[in-house]
């Protein structure tokens, strides 16, 4: 893991075609601007934490849960 | 493929019906799926992990519950399936069970799009925004107004 120190308008480039700016801080939120092919994904990171607990959760659900009431005594 | 299932026993899955997700699916093992129907009658199927008998997710067609729902396909991903077509689109998401009809839940923001053509498959964010993780699956309609699921993959048949 790289741990470098930057300011307000400052750039960080990733590989040939990724530029990641320092927009701005306030207090504790940094603004970032992201420049990247559309073919780069670029997601916050927990909306993937979000996703992965969703799909395990629904990876415990039952047979008997999805049967539909008539079927159910 | 044959899949002793924890959930449904053996069952046999045609290699013509297994959908690759080279990705894999977050948070759970395995790249190859494929669609169990427990009930013709069903708007769900089951996701089947080919490679791991006990994993498995509840999927529906999102339309059946939200006819207004809206996909809209991030870029990378479309190439990476080499969606040319948005026909050749076959798009579910997961769904969470519970006891209670109430406590179903649906995921709307991460939908699982398939190119029904090379079932080839990944779990994508909607970049049409505003949709919840874990919105209630029966806010709209009962149960009894659901249609059936169909699919224009192969659907593997269980027994109940």
């Amino acid at each position: 893991m790289l741990v470098i120190t930057r300011k307000p308008g400052d750039r960080i480039r990733l590989g040939d075609d990724i530029t990641v700016t320092v927009l701005d801080v306030v207090g504790s939120t940094v603004r970032l601007g992201i420049d990247a092919p559309a073919e780069i994904p670029v997601y916050r990171h927990e909306v993937w934490e979000a996703i992965e607990a969703e799909n395990r959760a629904a990876a415990d659900s039952s047979v008997s849960q999805l049967k539909p009431p008539e079927d159910t005594p | 493929m044959h899949v002793n299932s924890t959930r449904f026993g053996e069952i046999e899955i045609r290699d013509d019906a297994i959908i690759s997700f080279p990705e894999g699916l977050p948070g759970l093992d395995g790249e190859r799926w494929a669609l169990i129907a427990s009930s013709e009658a069903s708007p769900f199927f089951w996701l089947h992990s080919v490679d791991h008998a006990a994993i498995a997710v509840p999927v529906t067609s999102p339309w059946l519950f939200f006819s207004d729902y809206e996909v809209s396909v991030p870029e990378d991903a479309a190439r990476a399936l080499g969606l040319d077509n948005p026909g050749d689109a076959y798009i579910v998401c997961v769904v969470r069970a519970s006891d209670e009809i109430q406590d179903f839940t649906i995921n709307l923001a991460g939908p699982l799009v398939i190119n029904a053509v090379t079932r080839t498959g990944r779990q994508v964010i909607n970049a049409a925004g505003g949709y919840a993780v874990r919105h209630p699956l029966f806010s709209e309609v009962e149960l009894n107004e659901v249609q059936p699921s169909s699919a224009p993959v192969p659907v593997t048949a269980a027994a109940e």
